[in-house]
C-alpha cells in the first residue's frame, strides 16, 4: 500500500520526528515526577501498615496495574471532568497534556509504589537495628541509612519503569497529543510512505531507550560503589557478560510483561 | 452531561461480545510468544553461532520500541514483503486476504516472544547448577536432565513472571483497535460515541479488564501453589 | 548501675523471658551463657529496646523506664546510653569504616565534623584498623568488620556496651583478633554485657557469669563459681555438653 519503498525517506523523516521528541520526553518527565510522588504516597501506608489507607493503596495498585493504559487514558480524559463537575471543578478547558501526564503519572505511580516498597524492604534489617542501637531516630535511620541503600537497589527496576513509560507514551496521540508516534502517522499519511516513517520512529525509540538504559546503569554503578562487584552468577549455561541474575529479574519484576 | 450509572451496566453487556476477540488475541500472542521466546532463550544461552546474535538483536529491538510501533511496522511492512515475494514467486496469495486480526496475531506474538525470552531465561537461571550436576551424576543424559529436573523447576520459578506477561499481553491487546479489530477497547469506543456516554463505556471496559486481570492473578497463584509446593523458600 | 527488674517477654504463646532480674555494676563484665532458646539474646536486646519487654523495668545509669509504659522518647534515651555490637556486624554498608564510626557522633551526639573525625580515627587505630579507614565493609574481612563495629560502639561512650554473640559469625581464625580487642576494652573498665559461646573468654574476662535456660536465670556467680563449682543440675548438664575436653570434633 502507499508509495513504493524508498529508504531515503527513512533518513529524511528522522529530523521531522525529532521535532516531537521534546513532547515525548516532556510526557515522560512529567509522568515520572508525578508517579514517584504518587508512588511514595501509596507505598507508605503499606510499608507502615496504616489501617484504612493501606487498603485504599491496595485498591489503587490493583486498578492501575489491572487495567490497560489505553483505557485509563480514555477514562480519565472523558471521565474526570464529569466526575469533578458536581464538586465544582471545571476541567473542560484543561489542556490535554494535563490529562495525559496525570494518567501516565498515576499509572507509573502504581509500579513505582511496588518498586519503592520492595527496595526499602530489601535493605537488610540489621542496618536499621544498628542505626536504632546507636540512638538514631526513625527519620534519621531512614534517610541516612535505608534510603541511600534502597536507591541503589531500586535502579534496575527504575530503569525498566522509565523505558516502559517511554514506550507507553506512544499511545498519547489517541488523545490528540502530537508526540512522536502521532507525528509519524501524520507524516505517513501525508507522504504515503508509511513503512519508512515507522522504521525511522522505531530507530529513534531504540536510541532513546538505549541511552536511558546506559545512563541509569552508570547511576547504579555510582550508587552501589560500596558493594563488591558481583561475579557472574553460576548458571547451568554460560551467559553473556551483560545480564546478571539481578538485572534479568528486575527486567521482569517491573511488572510490564509486554505491551501497553 | 450527567453521569448515568445505569449505563455502565448496559455498556457492560454490549462489551461482552468483544471479550472473545480480546481473549483470542491474548491467547495466541502468549502461546506463540512462548514458543518464540523459548527458542530465542535457548539460542542465546547455548550461543548458537549466528543465530544467537540475531536472537539478541531481536530481543533488544522489541524491548526498546513500543508495541504499537511493532504493530504499525508489521501492518505496513508485511504486505509489502508478502506481495513482493508473491510477485516474484508467482503465488496467488495476496496480503489483502489476510484478515486484520491476523496482523494483530502476528505482531503481538513477535512482541511477546521477546519478553517471554527473558522470562524463560530467568526461569532457567533460577535453577541451581547443582541440580544438573546431581542429575548427571546419577547418569541422566542432557536431555533427560533438562526435561525432568530443570524444566519443572524453571517453570515453577517462572510462573509469577509468566503471569505478568500474560497480563501484559492482555492489556496490550487493546492496541488492536489501530488495525480495526473490534476488541473490548474498540467496542467501548463505538459504544461511547454512539451513545455519547464516554465515561460509562470506558469504565465498563476498565472493569472488565480489571476483572480478567484479577482472575489471571488468582489462577496463577493457585497453579504456583501446586507446582511450586516444594519450594517454600520465598514468602510462604 | 544497669538494673533489669522483672523483665518478661512472650512471642505469641511462647514466654521467652520469665520475670528476669539482673544487676550490672559500673565497670563489670557480665557474660550470659545458655543453650539456644534460653532467651539470652532476647534479654540483651531488651536492654536497648530492640525487643520490647512485655513488662518490667529497665534502669541505665540514672535513667529509668517502665516497660509497660515506655514512650518513644524514653526508648531513644535508652538507646543513647547504650551501644551494641551485633553478631552480623551490621556495619552501614554504604559508608566507609571511618564514616561508620563517625555516623552516630555526627547525627546523634551532634559533634562537629572535625572532632568526630579525630575521635573516630583514634578509635579505629585502637582496634588495629588505622590502615583501613576508607574501605567499605564489603572489602573487609569478618574480623575487621566486627572490630569496626566495636569502634563504632566505643565512639558513643555509652554507659554499657552490649555484645550479641560477637564472634559467632566469624571464621575460627578471625575469632582471636576480635576477642583480643574485647579483652582490651574490658581491661579499661568499660561496663559490658556479653552473650557468647566462647567459654575461654568468659573464664578469663568476666567478672560475673550468668547462666540462663528456658527463660530464667538458673545460676550466676564468678567464673570460678559457675565453671568449677556449679550448683544447679541444669548448669552442670550444659557445662558437660560444651566443655572442650568432652569433644573430639571441632
Amino acid at each position: 500500500m502507499g508509495a513504493p519503498f524508498d529508504i531515503g525517506y527513512v533518513f529524511s523523516f528522522l529530523p521531522k520526528l525529532l521535532d516531537t521528541l521534546g513532547v515525548t520526553l516532556l510526557i515522560v518527565a512529567g509522568s515520572l515526577l508525578t508517579g514517584i510522588v504518587a508512588g511514595f504516597l501509596v507505598a507508605l501506608p503499606r510499608m507502615y501498615k496504616i489501617p484504612v489507607l493501606r487498603t485504599l493503596s491496595g485498591v489503587y495498585l490493583s486498578f492501575f496495574r489491572g487495567t490497560p493504559i489505553l483505557i485509563q487514558l480514555f477514562l480519565f480524559y472523558y471521565g474526570l471532568p464529569e466526575i469533578l463537575k458536581p464538586v465544582g471543578l471545571d476541567l473542560t478547558r484543561a489542556p490535554v497534556m494535563f490529562f495525559v501526564i496525570l494518567t501516565y503519572g498515576l499509572h507509573t505511580g502504581a509500579y513505582a509504589a511496588e518498586m519503592i516498597r520492595a527496595s526499602v524492604e530489601a535493605v537488610d534489617r540489621g542496618q536499621v537495628e544498628a542505626a536504632y542501637a546507636a540512638g538514631m531516630t526513625p527519620y534519621q535511620a531512614f534517610s541516612r541509612i535505608v534510603l541511600p541503600q534502597a536507591l541503589g537497589i531500586a535502579v534496575p527496576v527504575f530503569s525498566n519503569l522509565v523505558i516502559a513509560l517511554l514506550k507507553d507514551t506512544s499511545l498519547a496521540f489517541t488523545l490528540g497529543v502530537m508526540e512522536m508516534t502521532g507525528k509519524a502517522q501524520t507524516l505517513g499519511t501525508l507522504t504515503q510512505h508509511f513503512i519508512e516513517t515507522y522504521i525511522a520512529l522505531a530507530f529513534i525509540y531504540l536510541i532513546i531507550s538505549f541511552t536511558l538504559e546506559k545512563m541509569l546503569l552508570a547511576a547504579e554503578r555510582r550508587l552501589t560503589r560500596h558493594e563488591n562487584r558481583e561475579e557472574k552468577r553460576e548458571s547451568i549455561f554460560r551467559l553473556k557478560k551483560r545480564g546478571s541474575y539481578r538485572t534479568v529479574l528486575a527486567d521482569i519484576h517491573a511488572g510490564k510483561g509486554g505491551g501497553a | 452531561m450527567q453521569l448515568d450509572p445505569s449505563f455502565i451496566w448496559t455498556a457492560f453487556w454490549q462489551l461482552l461480545g468483544a471479550i472473545p476477540t480480546t481473549l483470542s488475541i491474548t491467547a495466541v500472542s502468549v502461546l506463540a510468544g512462548f514458543v518464540i521466546g523459548a527458542v530465542t532463550a535457548m539460542l542465546r544461552m547455548y550461543r548458537a553461532p549466528v543465530l544467537a546474535q540475531i536472537a539478541s538483536a531481536y530481543v533488544t529491538f522489541i524491548r526498546g520500541t513500543p508495541m504499537l510501533t511493532h504493530l504499525l511496522i508489521i501492518y505496513f511492512g508485511l504486505p509489502m514483503i508478502i506481495d513482493g515475494l508473491a510477485e516474484h514467486f508467482g503465488w496467488s496469495f495476496r496480503s489483502v486476504s489476510i484478515p486484520m486480526i491476523g496482523f494483530a496475531y502476528i505482531s503481538f506474538s513477535i512482541t511477546a516472544g521477546a519478553y517471554m525470552s527473558e522470562v524463560v531465561r530467568a526461569g532457567i537461571l533460577a535453577v541451581d547448577r547443582g541440580q544438573v550436576e546431581a542429575a548427571q551424576s546419577v547418569g541422566m543424559t542432557t536431555f533427560q536432565s533438562l526435561r525432568r529436573i530443570v524444566f519443572p523447576q524453571a517453570l515453577a520459578a517462572a510462573l509469577p513472571n509468566l503471569a505478568n506477561s500474560v497480563i501484559g499481553m492482555l492489556h496490550g491487546s487493546t492496541l488492536a483497535f489501530a488495525v480495526s479489530v473490534v476488541d473490548i477497547n474498540a467496542k467501548a469506543q463505538i459504544v461511547a460515541s454512539t451513545n455519547w456516554k464516554f465515561f460509562e463505556a470506558y469504565l465498563a471496559a476498565a472493569l472488565i479488564f480489571w476483572g480478567l486481570t484479577v482472575l489471571i492473578e488468582r489462577v496463577a497463584a493457585l497453579i504456583e501453589k501446586r507446582v511450586g509446593a516444594y519450594n517454600r523458600g520465598g514468602v510462604a | 548501675m544497669i538494673a533489669l527488674s522483672n523483665i518478661s517477654k512472650s512471642f505469641g504463646r511462647n514466654q521467652v523471658l520469665q520475670d528476669i532480674s539482673l544487676n550490672v555494676n559500673r565497670g563489670e563484665v557480665v557474660v550470659i551463657l545458655g543453650p539456644s532458646g534460653s532467651g539470652k539474646t532476647t534479654l540483651l536486646r531488651c536492654v536497648n529496646y530492640l525487643e520490647k519487654p512485655g513488662s518490667g523495668q529497665i534502669a541505665v545509669g540514672d535513667f529509668h523506664v517502665d516497660c509497660s509504659r515506655a514512650r518513644r522518647g524514653d526508648i531513644l534515651q535508652l538507646r543513647r546510653k547504650t551501644a551494641m555490637v551485633f553478631q552480623q556486624y551490621n556495619l552501614f554498608r554504604h559508608k566507609t569504616a571511618l564514616e561508620n564510626v563517625m555516623e552516630a557522633l555526627l547525627v546523634v551526639k551532634k559533634l562537629p565534623a572535625a572532632e568526630a573525625r579525630k575521635r573516630s580515627i583514634a578509635l579505629l587505630e585502637k582496634v588495629g584498623l588505622g590502615a583501613k579507614l576508607n574501605e567499605y565493609p564489603s572489602r573487609l574481612s569478618g574480623g575487621q568488620q566486627q572490630r569496626v563495629g566495636i569502634a563504632r560502639a566505643l565512639a558513643l561512650e555509652p554507659e554499657v556496651i552490649l555484645f550479641d554473640e560477637p564472634t559467632s559469625a566469624l571464621d575460627p581464625e578471625l575469632v582471636g583478633e576480635v576477642l583480643e580487642v574485647i579483652r582490651a576494652i574490658a581491661r579499661e573498665g568499660i561496663t559490658m554485657i556479653v552473650v557468647t559461646h566462647e567459654m575461654g573468654f568468659a573464664r578469663d574476662v568476666a567478672n560475673r557469669v550468668v547462666f540462663m535456660d528456658g527463660g530464667v536465670i538458673v545460676e550466676e556467680g564468678t567464673p570460678d563459681e559457675v565453671f568449677q563449682h556449679p550448683k544447679e543440675e541444669r548448669t552442670k548438664q550444659f557445662l558437660r555438653r560444651i566443655t572442650p575436653e568432652a569433644n573430639y570434633s571441632i
